[in-house]
């Protein structure tokens, strides 16, 4: 099978799926019991508002219903719902007020951010820890690095990321270990938040916030975003490195707690993977030939051992998205889970239906683009 | 037709090779206890297991107060203590108490003498009381203002150590509404841990912010947490191992169909899904299936389980004549709808049935739902008799004798039929006999909720796994050899298959133990989970989130239970997997 064939298949595999998760978040969001038409009109449902032709009265509470398609029966509302889906219109928030697409529109970069950013720390921590163990192995490092490979991944998020705000979020005076060295008052790391609520400009004790605009991905457009204050400051590219550094800063904690259940199982993979590769008849040739043991173990082992790591990311991905619920309520950044949270405990349910399907979308998409580098990488997958 | 004596050999070469399993399995157990016990790390999750599963059990023995909550749980019996005994909240020392004493001269209540009071106290009535406290000795006394004074000002009565007397000094010189405020330690030997020795003996992880121990909200938060663990772990498992093995043995479109709908179920965030699940299921109070449904699925399962099983050990090649298979076979379809139809004409009328005679309505449903179970049972019973036997009443009782006998090869229809009987009492037993539903979860409160929604999130994944490993097991000689000799598709599952991958299985649900623990108390701290003031420890590190800055003990400890209890069992997983697979450990 060539290339582009495989990743038709493996679009068109992708069509049944996301039909299913459509289905299942419609379905969902029915079983939900809040009756949306009465949490609109709250107390004033009983309201005669107007009245039909015959004279029958309509309180809100039943135009709410007819206004909501509720009175029809599922399939019609299904019908509905998949069209306004592909028209872009998914309803309206009760609790946000606003378009929820709008709502899934701020908060997916924050998550996708907070997701990508905490595999950057995970993928080069655990692949070199395990390829450290693998090449030690059965000395006292090995040992010590498979017990952290477990311990890592047995760590609650929500408590770890705790752990992380009182050690290095607050300075000596808090009772944290930290004192403060990037000059963030306090502490090393910001508690929570995604900026500083401003800081002072330092030459003109000007108050300034993170602009406006841009992709939602603050790492990037604090670089790159045009703002008509921030073009007219004296130093502007200074001012854009502290609104970088601020961002930085404030993603680190957050960061380090959602990737270290990843960085212990790549560990734990990277080392059976390395070990694996170790025994191959390639790497004995390798040694035969006289190479140095470290161009041996970087260049012939870990080439290889890294293929199969590429699977463990889609892996990673889910586990990140789900676990930026627990890291986004705890560093109150407003990303998917957060908006999941608050949609869920407020019964809001078309929030509930956006957020589940894009953060599903998000998750198949990025499992493709794992699958076709899969493929590119190892050519033997594309033949099953 | 077979005689009893024709069985004794049969009898006795069951049993040869009962013992022989029985050894066999015995020395299995003992060869990788032995590989096992060589990993320092497996040992070390071993031991942690055991130790949070016995403090769980003991947790009554152990504790100083049983934690003030809400569970629900009228299987355990847990003493739900009324009396909170209050201490200082979220502090690390429980024999202190810090109280505000205001001395104001003009008040008609302005007393030289102060009781020394507890904090407020639940009483039975659910009304607040105060309990006095006995004061061993004044530590710190500090104006409104926060300055230190003399703590002379203040002594205790030498003839009531529950009194504190003011100084003429102090009640002379107070102004107009002073506060002061009296820091005392007291005597507490309620708080005190007696299986410590001394020196150690005061509530050792401090107070929760209402003031109850931390120690024993911890101690009962295990058994929160290991129930939650053990039954989603061990129903995600029987759930996945049924449809992955269903999956993976008949492939085609069957196969396609259920990978499908788990890949639905994989497109979404495992915790996300969850979430969404628990609110769902906001609006089940009960958990209640139709009552044809709750009898009848189970049966037709049962049946069809036990007969591929029974076709699987007894009814193979030279005992029984293929006469009698194809009896069996023919039989079949015939005998479900004999069984469905005894069914509605004895349980589903019975609503119906006081009018007809007048009784009493629960008593009518009593009478017509055993009258209808006693039909079924007896059609059953002659029916597996059919199986066996050519059908006629001469010596009838002497055969249904023959199929209670253990010793009996033939038993194991009798073990079906049993099987359905001891289903149907026990789907009674849950019922609360009001007709037409049968209760199987009475109060399916919040804990009850997360589970269904890990149970539900997380059976694909199972699935997915045994698939794999059936089709991996299905493409070995042995069953290619079983199915070629004509073995029957429940015989090779039971006897070829399932015995091969029981090794991952077993991997997983240790491992799966710990990660449902995980995910249940991350529920539980975003507010998804059980309810607010419950002894969880997901609950207790989200109380504990308003001002853990100032006192981490309060997530502390609650943080390192999830972490040990599920290192332990990710340890043990671990360990389990290098002795169930070998070609793994390195």
């Amino acid at each position: 099978m060539k290339l582009h064939e495989f990743v038709v298949r493996r679009l068109l595999l992708l069509i049944p799926v996301i039909v299913g998760v459509v289905i299942f978040t419609f379905s969902v969001a029915h079983l939900i019991p809040a009756d949306p038409a009465a949490t609109q009109c709250g107390d004033k449902c009983g309201i005669i508002i107007d009245y039909t032709d015959d004279g029958e009265p309509i309180t809100a509470y039943q135009a709410n219903r007819e206004r909501l398609g509720m009175n029809e029966g599922v399939d019609v509302q299904f019908k509905k719902y998949v069209t306004r889906l592909f028209e872009g219109d998914w309803g309206e928030s009760e609790t946000y007020n606003r378009p929820v697409l709008d709502v899934v529109k701020d908060a997916a970069p924050i998550t996708l951010e907070m997701s990508f950013f905490a595999l950057m720390i995970a993928y080069p921590v655990g692949i070199t820890l395990g390829i450290l163990s693998a090449v030690r192995q059965d000395k006292m490092f090995d040992h010590v690095m498979r017990f952290f490979g477990i311990a890592f991944v047995s760590l609650p998020i929500f408590w770890f990321a705790m752990m992380l705000q009182l050690y290095f979020a607050t300075g000596s005076a808090m009772g944290g270990v930290c004192d403060p060295i990037f000059g963030t008052d306090g502490g090393c790391f910001p508690v929570y938040g995604r900026h500083d609520t401003g800081f002072t400009y330092p030459e003109d004790g000007f108050v300034w916030f993170f602009p406006e605009g841009g992709t939602g991905f603050h790492l990037v457009d604090s670089w790159f975003v045009s703002d008509a204050k921030l073009s007219t400051m004296p130093d502007e590219w200074n001012t854009r490195w502290l609104l970088f550094k601020d961002t930085l800063l404030h993603l680190a904690l957050p960061c380090i707690a959602l990737g270290v259940s990843s960085a212990g199982s790549l560990l734990r993979y990277m080392r059976a993977s390395l070990l694996e590769v170790l025994h191959e008849d390639y790497v004995r040739t390798a040694r035969a030939k006289g190479l140095a043991e470290s161009r041996v173990i970087m260049v012939h082992a870990c080439r290889n051992a890294l293929v199969p790591i590429v699977t463990i990311l889609g892996f990673s991905i889910g586990g990140a998205i789900g676990g930026a619920v627990l890291t986004e309520t705890i560093f109150a950044f407003n990303g998917m889970g957060r908006v999941a949270v608050t949609s869920i405990t407020s019964i809001d349910y078309t929030v509930i239906m956006g957020v589940t399907l894009v953060t599903s979308i998000i998750f198949l998409l990025s499992n493709l683009i794992v699958d076709i580098t899969y493929a590119i990488i190892d050519p033997r997958v594309r033949l099953e | 037709m077979r005689s009893w004596d024709d069985g004794k050999g049969d009898r006795k070469e069951s049993l040869r090779r009962l013992r022989q399993a029985l050894s066999q399995s015995r020395s299995d157990l003992w060869r990788g206890w032995k590989v096992y016990r060589r990993s320092l790390l497996a040992v070390a999750g071993l031991i942690m297991v055991i130790f949070v599963t016995t403090i769980s059990i003991f947790a009554d023995e152990i504790a100083v107060e049983h934690p003030y909550r809400n569970l629900q749980d009228t299987e355990d019996e847990w003493v739900i203590d009324w009396e909170p005994r209050m201490k200082e909240p979220r502090s690390e020392e429980c024999d202190w108490h810090e109280q505000k004493i205001i001395t104001n001269t003009r008040s008609k209540y302005f007393l030289e003498e102060v009781v020394a009071e507890s904090h407020n106290k639940v009483g039975e009535d659910n009304r607040y009381y105060k309990d006095t406290l006995s004061v061993i000795r004044i530590i710190k006394i500090e104006d409104s203002k926060g300055y230190d004074l003399n703590s002379s000002l203040l002594y205790i009565d030498p003839a009531n150590s529950s009194i504190l007397i003011l100084t003429p000094e102090l009640y002379n010189n107070s102004t107009l509404n002073l506060g002061v405020w009296v820091t005392y330690e007291f005597n507490n030997e309620a708080m005190h841990h007696s299986w410590l020795p001394d020196g150690y003996d005061v509530c050792i992880f401090g107070t929760t912010d209402t003031g109850q121990d931390l120690f024993s909200k911890v101690l009962y938060g295990s058994r929160v947490s290991l129930k939650i663990g053990f039954t989603v772990a061990t129903l995600t498992v029987t759930i996945g191992t049924i449809v992955g093995s269903i999956s993976g043995y008949y492939g085609g479109r069957v196969d396609e169909v259920i990978m499908r709908f788990c890949d639905i179920f994989f497109a979404v965030p495992g915790l996300i899904l969850a979430m969404a699940f628990v609110a769902a299921l906001g609006s089940v109070m009960s958990l209640t299936i139709p009552v044809w449904f709750g009898v009848l699925v189970p049966i037709l399962f049962l049946v069809t389980v036990t007969q591929s099983y029974l076709l699987s050990t007894v009814l193979d090649g030279d005992r029984i004549s293929d006469r009698t298979m194809n009896i069996v076979m023919q039989y079949r379809g015939p005998l479900l709808s004999l069984l469905c139809f005894f069914f509605f004409v004895g349980l589903l009328p019975a609503p119906a049935w006081p009018e007809f005679f007048g009784i009493s309505e629960s008593l009518g449903w009593r009478l017509g739902a055993a009258l209808g179970i006693i039909v079924v049972i007896g059609a059953i019973t002659l029916a597996d008799r059919k199986f066996i036997q050519n059908w006629d009443f001469e010596g009838a009782s002497e055969r249904l004798a023959d199929s209670f006998d253990w010793t009996n090869p033939l038993r194991y229809l009798s073990i079906r039929t049993l099987a359905i009987f001891v289903a149907i009492v026990v789907l009674f037993r849950f019922s609360n006999g009001s007709g037409d539903e049968i209760v199987l979860i009475k109060d399916f409160d919040r804990l009850w909720k997360i589970q269904a929604a890990l149970i539900i999130t997380g059976w694909p994944g199972y699935a997915r796994l045994i698939r794999g490993q059936v089709l991996y097991v299905k493409e070995m000689n042995f069953v290619e050899a079983a199915r070629s000799v004509g073995a029957p598709p429940g015989r090779i599952m039971f006897r070829h298959i399932l015995p091969n991958a029981w090794a991952p299985l077993l991997v997983a649900f240790t491992l799966d133990i710990g990660g449902t623990i995980l995910s249940a108390s991350g529920l539980s701290f975003i507010g998804l989970g059980a309810n607010p003031g419950t002894a969880e420890w997901g609950i207790l590190v989200s109380e504990s989130r308003d001002d853990f800055l100032y006192h981490p003990h309060l997530m502390l400890y609650p943080g390192l239970a999830i972490a040990a209890t599920v290192l332990g069992f990710n340890l043990l997983g671990d360990g389990i997997r290098d002795v169930a697979d070998p070609k793994n450990r390195r």
